[in-house]
């Protein structure tokens, strides 16, 4: 080590302390110094954890108790609700996760299974298009998905009302509604990272079996479906991880059972009226930080830096596609269409609402109008709000480039005991919830200097720089990885000192990487919930713009219009960040998740 | 440089029992090497055998674990790699793609402040030296493989290290490049006068290049020697084995008169010379009996005599190699391709006892 590295290495770890370490040790001391007469609460109060097993004489001798809510209900004679139980709130969180991941696992993986293996005529289109919903925006999602979905909404309006296809008007509200916004949210996920997978197995591992008699259905129970697992598993994980931390759907579904998950208790119970942080939100942030902490301890070992690799040496490599016939190429249009198009419901529903000047009852609003744009540029809190986040997220960009480069050049260079530590530290960031890193910090930093009272800057670039460090990371170490060592070697053989090669060799070689993985930091710093809009709250004026889309959604008079507007104006960017990205990646990395 | 005098030869490189370990396998295991001034000396070995980690604390890349490397009599054990003045050639070439030709020569070159002008002149010269002057604004994407790698030979070059070091380098070449390459490096190698440690694990290659190679197994070196010495005197069975085809019977002694007698597997006594006469097998000693195919003839009046059924035949043009066996032992020979000779029958062969060498079986 030498020390340009101890440099690196402090840094790094000084920031990830500070800012991530530390506020969660201060969860994890103020919930336990508070007593644990909060843990008793929170599994017995039947508004926390509603289930009980009562005994019976009869087989199976015991009931479950405390499953409140229907599947279904009625309203009137022609208005169907799916809302789905309420179990409490701890229970609907991991029911909603679990739910949310089977489901999109299922999509996913048929998804990449379908393009991995079948070339048709637009497979090419088809796959990028059903990426699409990787860039839907905070709040956007669910309020778009709302506006298609409720009792008086477009769907119902045109295929009750007017094309008269439905017997009823059918609405998704509740626990139903969480479930099914996040699976369109998240099945791209599952989808990317099958795909990878599959695409990245060995075609001659598939020819070895069918060469010994393998085919059909046997070939893929037993060869691919094992080395695309780690693929599908790490996919289904990461969408388990940010369907239990997100905060943006419950928001929008004000006043159902789809607020009854912990994010949202731990979000609207944090202050108690006197100002304090509740001990109550203390306690749940904790249990969802520990429900987490579990589940990356079984992430880390597909969610790493380093990669499941195939052993691959030299050969030609084959892709196993093949042409399939017209008919199952209609059937796969088919599925993929109607897939496609209830995916992009929130996104038809943000485009239609940013425009819309007033929106009865019909498919279409009232009229269009430019007047929420307006509004945004005009209202001086709001267009403040953008350039807060823009600036907040350009500075977490430039530490994130500073120390995220460093960080991956360690745990790729230096073979190390340690860097295994360093390399678990930076991916701790996707599985911590972002409410659970903003109450951390605001306990730990309300009475210091940083306080975010003050001004919600510093708290707000440092949370950023840590909860999306990964993405840089993880492209500029796949850069590193690419890059052979033995570069670097020759030039430390003809005599360039290691900071040096760092500089003249290393860093333009992997600089594409570290743009490509930077354009995403950026722009998923621009669309942070969590910590945006809790910390951003103790001071308006320095909030981030997903904290005023918040405040815009909820005001009086209806801020759903601007607040789509905004959402539409960070979709915008999004899509620019993204294209761009991966077309400077292209095959340099593979992308991690996308949200 | 053949006509120089025995005592003018200079110690360039030594190392004084190196080892080194990565987890739990063992690198190198006390290697004790001396590597003589404008020597080319290989480190031959199968893969996984430490040449390569010796090489590379050559070089400085990898920080022994204890032990001394010495370059001119002056301790660099502890020296970093960039300090050494090694010129490297790696077996992937390691040419930075972001770099034209002639940025990737001088580079090198400008990290030790050498005036523009020179830089100039001497990356030239090194281009000329390997026969790529006039491609310096190609970058290496524009090069075939064999050009990439006089690229890397260059650069290699042009800094004037006290030696030169090649790992593998010839293995990313086809057969005909590579026996074109083999040449030039020797060539350029014994034009300049250079110390240079060559690691690779084709036995033919070392042969044909080196002054002097040093065999290596599981990280221990098995015997040093020339490339005769080495193929006709092979101290041990591993070297035996390792280098060249030969027929091997297991024995023991159990006699001597001129000659050791080797009573082997199947019963017979074979006469037999010490590989090292400095310490010749005793009676009772395990033996490991070797006779190059080349030292057998067909028929003939030798001592050793051996009846065996021709098992496979090949033709190679010059002679023809036969496989016998005699019972469960095989015999490798070379013969005369006008003998005829076929398959299924039964011959006579015989071996002088001067060339049927008696190795004694150590542990390993």
């Amino acid at each position: 080590m030498d020390p340009l590295s101890w440099i690196q290495l402090g840094a790094v770890l000084a920031v990830f302390i500070v800012f991530l370490i530390a506020p969660l040790i201060a969860i994890t001391y103020r919930a336990l110094a508070s007593g644990i007469q909060w843990f008793a609460f929170v599994f017995t109060d039947p508004f926390y954890f509603a289930l009980s097993l009562q005994p019976t004489s009869t087989f199976p001798f015991v009931t479950i108790q405390g499953v409140r809510g229907t599947l279904f209900t009625w309203v009137g004679s022609d208005l169907v609700i799916l809302r789905g139980f309420d179990l409490g709130v701890i229970p609907n969180s991991l029911l909603v996760a679990s739910l949310t991941t089977i489901f999109s696992s299922i999509i996913g993986f048929i998804l990449a299974l379908m393009f991995a293996r079948y070339k048709f005529c637009g497979s090419n289109f088809l796959r990028i298009a059903l990426l699409v919903p990787l860039l839907s925006t905070p709040f956007v999602g669910a309020i778009g998905f709302k506006r298609m979905t409720i009792a008086d909404g477009v769907l119902n309006t045109l295929f009750y009302r007017y094309l008269h296809l439905i017997p009823f008007r059918f609405e998704i509200s509740d626990i139903s509604a969480m479930i099914i916004v996040q699976t369109l949210l998240f099945y791209p996920i599952v989808f990317l990272n099958a795909y990878t997978a599959i695409v990245n197995i060995d075609p001659t591992m598939e020819e070895q079996a069918e060469n010994l008699g393998a085919s059909g259905f046997r070939l893929f129970r037993s060869v691919t479906l094992p080395l695309a697992t780690p693929g599908l598993e790490a996919g289904a994980l990461l969408v388990f991880i940010l369907s239990l931390e997100d905060l943006g759907t419950p928001i929008v579904f004000v006043g159902t059972a789809a607020q009854k998950v912990l994010t949202y208790q731990v979000f609207q119970r944090m202050f108690t009226p006197a100002g304090y942080i509740s001990e109550e939100a203390t306690a749940l942030a904790l249990l969802l930080l520990i429900i987490s902490a579990v589940i990356f301890v079984v992430i880390r070992k597909y969610v790493s830096l380093r990669r499941y690799a195939m052993l691959t040496k030299g050969g030609i490599w084959r892709p196993r596609t093949r042409k399939i016939s017209p008919q199952t190429a209609l059937v796969i249009y088919l599925f993929c269409a109607s897939l496609l198009f209830v995916a992009l419901l929130p996104h038809m529903g943000v485009i239609l609402l940013a425009f819309a000047g007033q929106w009865g009852g019909g498919i279409l609003p009232d009229y269009f109008t430019l007047n929420n744009f307006r509004y945004i540029f005009s209202d001086k809190l709001t267009f403040q709000s953008i350039i807060n986040s823009l600036s907040y997220s350009a500075a977490a960009t430039a530490i994130i480039i500073l120390l995220g480069v460093s960080a991956a050049y360690l745990v790729s260079r230096k073979k190390v005991a340690g860097m295994a530590a360093l390399d678990t530290l930076i991916t701790i960031p996707i599985a911590i919830p972002g409410i659970v890193v903003s109450t951390g910090l605001f306990l730990m930093f309300l009475p210091t200097f940083l306080s975010p009272i003050a001004t919600a800057a510093p708290l707000l670039i440092m949370s950023y720089t840590v909860r999306k460090f990964p993405f840089t990371v993880r492209s500029v170490f796949s850069g590193l990885e690419q890059t052979d060592k033995a570069l670097e070697e020759a030039a430390v053989n003809v005599g360039a000192s290691k900071q040096r090669t760092f500089f003249n060799i290393t860093m333009p070689l992997v600089f594409l990487n570290v743009l490509g993985g930077s354009m995403l930091s950026f722009i998923y710093s621009m669309s942070e919930v969590s910590t945006s809009i809790v910390i951003g709250a103790a001071n308006p004026s320095t909030a981030p713009m997903t904290f005023k889309m918040y405040t815009t959604y909820y005001s009086l008079g209806g801020g759903t219009f601007p607040a789509a507007a905004m959402g539409f104006i960070l979709m915008i960017l999004q899509l620019i960040m993204i294209v761009g990205s991966n077309v400077i990646l292209r095959r340099r990395a593979t992308p991690m998740l996308g949200v | 440089m053949e006509c120089e005098p025995q005592e003018s030869v200079r110690l360039k490189i030594e190392s004084e029992n190196v080892t080194k370990r990565f987890a739990n396998v063992i690198a190198l295991d006390n290697v004790s090497l001396r590597i003589n001034d404008k020597e080319l000396y290989t480190l031959l070995g199968p893969s996984g055998c430490g040449k390569t980690t010796f090489l590379r604390s050559l070089a400085g890349f990898e920080l022994v674990d204890s032990g001394k490397i010495l370059f001119d009599g002056v301790d660099v054990t502890l020296e970093p790699a960039h300090k050494r003045n090694t010129g490297m050639v790696f077996q992937n070439y390691a040419l930075w793609p972001h770099m034209t030709v002639f940025d990737n020569v001088a580079y090198g070159l400008k990290i030790r402040r050498v005036p523009k002008g020179e830089v100039d002149k001497r990356v030239r010269s090194a281009l000329e030296m390997v026969k790529l002057g006039g491609l310096e604004k190609r970058t290496p994407h524009q090069l075939s493989g064999g050009q990439q790698q006089r690229v890397a030979v260059a650069r290699a070059l042009v800094i004037n290290p006290e030696v030169l070091l090649f790992d593998e380098p010839l293995s990313n070449l086809d057969a005909k490049l590579r026996l074109e390459m083999r040449a030039e490096i020797k060539r350029i190698q014994r034009d300049l006068g250079i110390t240079t440690a060559y690691v690779t694990h084709d036995q033919e290659e070392a042969m044909s290049i080196s002054d002097r190679i040093a065999i290596m197994q599981r990280g221990k070196v098995m015997q040093v020697g020339s490339p005769k010495d080495i193929y006709f005197k092979p101290e041990n069975a591993f070297v035996a084995d390792f280098i060249g085809q030969g027929t091997f019977f297991k024995g023991k002694v159990t006699g001597q008169d001129h000659f050791l007698n080797v009573t082997i597997e199947n019963g017979n006594i074979v006469k037999a010379v010490p590989s090292d006469p400095a310490l010749p097998p005793r009676a009772g000693d395990e033996v490991l009996v070797a006779i190059r195919p080349e030292n057998f003839k067909i028929g003939g009046k030798a001592e050793n005599k051996f009846e065996c059924v021709i098992y496979h035949i090949s033709f190679l043009g010059k002679t023809q190699r036969v496989q016998g066996k005699m019972g469960d032992l095989t015999v490798i020979l070379e013969a005369d391709p006008d003998i005829p000779l076929e398959v299924d029958k039964r011959v006579e062969v015989s071996a002088e006892p001067e060339h049927t060498l008696a190795i004694k079986l150590t542990e390993t």
